[in-house]
């Protein structure tokens, strides 16, 4: 069997091997490493989908190569892979509609099902989702099931949704427990399909397109017009706004990049971007009364000075081409300064209270719920309720237009070593409690330095938290995280003597002191708010109430 | 004691009605006037009147001339004249009440009269006899008083025998010979409906073609049909004089140098129409007129004077209603301070009604290469679609025009059956701005007509399938 590069998300269309587990001739487990890869979105290792004998590897480690191009090859030991058993695998059934129209065909599949056992797998639920969790189990081992009938369901990240039976038969084995979560492909089930005895094994991918079609068309309808399959040239082509055809077909032609057309102004309907939007704006442009979009712009600045600066040495020195995670940072930092005008305010905060409660109760959350208190939960749901006070905050800019955005998905900057830096973000942050967060906190932590974190993790962030006080740090003033407009930078909380009033009478005393620096984008946020967001984060650490955690 | 209204219209056609039952919604006090029923020459004296005559010269013309390929014979097969026209006129009747009920719904209050302006804000009513009937005080006026038939001196129009679209949906008894000059949409129909019933009908057109406006090669295969259907066609033809000769006229016309006399009991004059902009105190307000139009913002339709708007047949072509009815809409709605985008002119359907039926929108190919586009053309003929054959309708062909840079939908033209409804979907593939790729991706339902359009948009990128 084939292995492909795999796609790592709506957009990402290519990806680059960083390095190979295994060579030719090496043995393979199904689910153990063969290679990891990087792709602008994130890298991440790639597990053998059957165990057999890798027979040919056609891409070299550095090399990027267009999703879907095969790179290695797997010889399975007769053991069912994708693409194999076509013709005798019985989980096919694409959906009802193509059974009835092509039902000589499915009757020769079903009489194929007939003998033997079905093994059932957890179904890939889009594209990013690489996991899945049982929530319940509608029939237990000994039941019969027809074809097509309710045998469990799931929940995952992306959608919730009852698995059918693809054969009917009787339920021979439960493999997984509910609640219980598997990565994508794990066999869940086995079916004892009606008179049969001989075993099979469905593949994943085939098992699980009937719902994995649904499950496409239910997360992203939109994406279907939004130009990746007319060909257009995109960095990223997840956006709000719809685009005509033939919008599409001039940004193409005229190489207008997506950043540039999310930039452009639309006079069509609801602010539509129209074919006289566009074309305009490429006369703007010709006349050089454009500003290409920072973006674009960065990508020109940080790599054409380094190829051709030439930077004077006086001893020896070892050249280390940067990495894609580097190259990716240089960017967005670029196109951030670029974009966004800083300007940097900060509080003081006095944890005493919060710092209090971690060292009392500590203990009894982590034995009790797992999770590990730190100062970073007290802070995301400070800045998650003064994001609700100063809803501005929580906001983009496109154009000329707010994009006010109603949901909170709280960034969290995450030191990756030796790579560098990533921003998972913790979904409807608003959501949790002071528990919950710390354990988002804490998963994101976990999975962002184990290469474990899925396109999803890392889209869609609203405001960012940067630690640097871990590494002792007292304060910094961060660059925001784009396309956001502000970003909380969390000093070290330093035990430091300050005056505070006791019954009247001004004492000095003892307190863990922490810096709290906002960079937010004057574009958008004047000093006032700046002030009275960071006002109302530090009012929220200071009045903590043990009652809300 | 003399109303007060938020806005006056005057004119109740598919313009002023329309306009009236949108400022009744957006809650404007409003009032229109009409001298007749409402719903202006469309629903009276045009469009929904022939089109019902038109429905029966293609039944007739169905059973009589393909009949027997379906069938279905008839050993004596005839027509009431009479029945035909009081048909049509009981649905303009029918129609025209819905009207008065939509505007009493939507608490539009009605005057019957002529009105004339006495201000800018004032309108007084009179009766047909001239007396004084009514008046009424307006913030904003509205203009939409339409268009009437044009004539020229060469063509005295005496309503009897030199006649206009009017008389001819109501002619007393069916003509032995018809004369048409002029071959726009009008004319076209007039001279369909009364050929297939037996008239012999000549049309005279001055220029290339009949249906001048539409895509040449659209003219030419409806002059092919209506050759077969026994129409004789004048085309590059003046006409010098029509007088009254007894009971028939005798019409001059010179062509290509030549000089011909033709007779006939009827001439119908379908030359154009020409704004009303007449009789109503227009000039007292100092209201800018250009060609027999009223000029207006063609994007909030207010006149040169401040509070006075007009649409319409009476700010100058296309002289359709549909177009009226969109122009009322987005003038009230301005009013009201919403915000429109403004109408693309370039992407107004124009239809006629004859058979095989002729529909189009946008550039035609000529035009598009006079604008200097690099042009792809998408054609798929009736003949190889299966529901067109299916259904014995195998005459027409679909023609699109796509710009060959960015694939843009810059025209199209349909000729053939259900033409006019096939439209609708080229219409608002423009307006979202599609492609030929992405009219090609869409599904259509088979068997259709509509899969026509697919096709062609397929043939233009090289892609068709049925051809």
């Amino acid at each position: 069997m084939e292995i492909v590069m795999p796609k790592m998300g709506e957009s990402v269309n290519e990806g680059t091997i960083i390095k190979w587990y295994k060579k030719i001739g090496d043995k393979v487990k199904r689910d153990e490493v063969i290679f990891e890869i990087s792709t602008d979105k994130v890298d991440t290792e790639i597990p053998s989908p059957a165990t057999g004998t890798i027979t040919d590897i056609k891409v070299n480690e550095g090399d990027t190569v267009e999703v879907g191009t095969v790179v290695a090859v797997l010889e399975t030991n007769g053991e069912a892979g994708p693409g194999k058993k076509e013709g005798s695998t019985t989980g096919i059934q694409k959906s009802s509609e193509v059974a009835s129209i092509d039902e000589n065909v499915d009757a020769e599949k079903q009489a194929a099902a007939a003998n033997g056992i079905l093994e059932v797998a957890m179904p890939k639920m889009g594209e990013s989702v690489m996991e899945g969790t049982v929530i319940k189990w509608f029939k237990k081992v000994g039941d019969k099931i027809d074809r097509d009938e309710p045998l469990f369901e799931i929940s995952t990240d992306k959608v919730d949704t009852e698995v059918p039976s693809p054969v009917a038969g009787t339920v021979a084995e439960i493999l997984v427990a509910e609640q219980e979560t598997v990565d994508v492909g794990t066999i869940v089930v086995k079916i004892a399909a009606e008179g049969g005895t001989e075993v099979q094994q469905s593949s994943p991918q085939e098992t699980v397109r009937q719902v994995e079609e649904q499950a496409a068309a239910a997360v992203s309808m939109h994406d279907n017009f939004s130009g990746a399959r007319l060909g257009i040239k995109q960095e990223n082509v997840k956006s709000n706004r719809f685009y005509s055809p033939l919008v599409l077909n001039i940004s193409q032609k005229e190489n207008i990049s997506f950043a540039e057309l999310e930039n452009i102004l639309g006079t069509g309907l609801n602010g539509r971007v129209s074919k006289k939007d566009i074309l305009s704006y490429i006369e703007k442009r010709k006349a050089g009364k454009v500003k290409v979009p920072a973006q674009k712009q960065a990508v020109a600045q940080t790599y054409t000075p380094s190829e051709s600066a030439v930077i004077p040495v006086s001893g020896e020195v070892e050249k280390i081409p940067m990495d894609n995670i580097r190259l990716k940072i240089m960017e967005h930092m670029v196109a951030s300064r670029d974009t966004s005008v800083h300007v940097t305010s900060m509080v003081e905060v006095d944890m005493t209270k919060i710092d209090n409660f971690i060292r009392e109760n500590k203990d009894e959350y982590f034995n009790r719920d797992g999770v590990k208190l730190t100062y970073m939960a007290f802070v995301a749901d400070a800045c998650v309720k003064a994001l609700k006070a100063y809803p501005l905050v929580n906001s983009s800019i496109e154009g000329t237009t707010i994009i006010r955005k109603k949901y909170i998905n709280i960034g969290i900057a995450v030191a990756v070593e030796p790579t560098g830096l990533i921003v998972p973000n913790i979904k409807s942050a608003d959501q949790r409690n002071i528990t919950g967060l710390a354990a988002a906190i804490s998963d994101l932590a976990y999975r962002a330095r184990n290469k474990k974190l899925t396109p999803d993790d890392i889209s869609g962030g609203t405001f960012t938290i940067t630690n640097f006080g871990v590494f002792g740090t007292v304060f910094g003033l961060p660059i925001i995280n784009q396309p956001e407009v502000a970003i909380l930078g969390v000093g070290a909380a330093i035990k430091r003597p300050v005056v505070v009033e006791v019954d009247g009478t001004d004492a000095i005393t003892i307190r863990p002191i922490m810096a709290l620096t906002l960079s937010h984008d004057h574009r958008l946020i004047d000093g006032m708010l700046g002030s009275l967001f960071l006002k109302y984060v530090k009012e929220t650490l200071e009045n903590f109430n043990p009652i809300s955690v | 004691m003399q109303k007060q209204y938020d806005i006056a219209i005057l004119g109740g056609g598919p313009g002023g009605y329309v306009a009236a039952i949108r400022a009744g919604q957006l809650g404007f006090k409003t009032v229109v006037i009409e001298k007749a029923n409402l719903g202006g020459i469309c629903l009276n004296w045009g469009c929904i009147p022939t089109k019902s005559l038109l429905k029966n010269a293609e039944l007739y013309d169905s059973i009589k001339n393909h009949g027997a390929d379906f069938g279905i014979t008839a050993k004596e097969l005839t027509f009431d004249f009479n029945k035909i026209i009081r048909r049509s006129r009981n649905i303009s009747d029918r129609i025209s009440k819905n009207v008065e009920f939509l505007i009493k719904k939507n608490k539009v209050d009605r005057i019957r009269g002529f009105g004339k302006f006495k201000s800018k804000n004032e309108l007084e009513i009179f009766d047909e006899k001239g007396t004084k009937i009514d008046s009424v005080k307006a913030g904003k006026i509205i203009i939409a008083t339409g268009a009437h038939s044009k004539t020229i001196p060469a063509i005295p129009v005496d309503f009897k025998n030199i006649i206009t679209s009017k008389e001819a949906m109501i002619l007393p008894e069916q003509p032995e010979e018809l004369i048409v000059i002029g071959a726009g949409a009008i004319g076209i129909e007039f001279a369909y409906f009364y050929a297939i019933l037996g008239t012999k009908v000549t049309v005279i057109e001055m220029l290339d073609h009949i249906l001048p406006i539409e895509d040449e090669e659209i003219s030419k295969e409806l002059e092919k049909s209506f050759k077969k259907r026994k129409i004789d066609i004048l085309t590059k033809a003046t006409v010098n004089k029509a007088v009254l000769k007894g009971r028939k006229v005798e019409v001059t016309v010179s062509v290509n140098g030549e000089t011909k006399k033709l007779t006939a009991d009827k001439v119908l004059c379908a030359i154009g129409v020409t704004g009303n902009v007449e009789g109503y105190g227009l000039d007292k307000l100092g209201a800018e007129i250009y060609k027999n139009s009223i000029k207006v913002n063609k994007e909030t339709y207010e006149t040169n004077v401040h509070g006075i708007y007009a649409i319409g047949d009476v700010i100058g072509p296309p002289w359709l209603a549909h177009v009226a009815s969109h122009e009322g809409i987005r003038c009230v709605e301005g009013i009201k301070g919403l915000k429109n985008k403004p109408i693309d002119y370039n992407n107004i359907p124009g239809c006629t009604y004859c058979q095989p039926q002729v529909a189009s929108v946008g550039f035609t190919e000529r035009k598009a290469r006079e604008a200097g586009y690099d042009v792809k053309i998408g054609k798929f003929p009736y003949m190889a679609s299966g529901k067109a054959f299916a259904v014995g309708e195998r005459e027409g062909f679909v023609k699109l025009i796509f710009d060959a840079k960015y694939n843009e939908l810059l025209g199209a033209h349909i000729i053939g059956a259900e033409a006019t409804e096939l439209i609708a979907e080229v219409v608002m593939a423009r307006e979202l701005e599609a492609t030929a790729e992405s009219i090609m991706k869409t599904v259509h339902a088979h068997p259709t007509l509509a899969e026509t359009i697919m096709e062609a948009s397929a043939q233009a990128l090289g892609e068709a399938i049925h051809i």
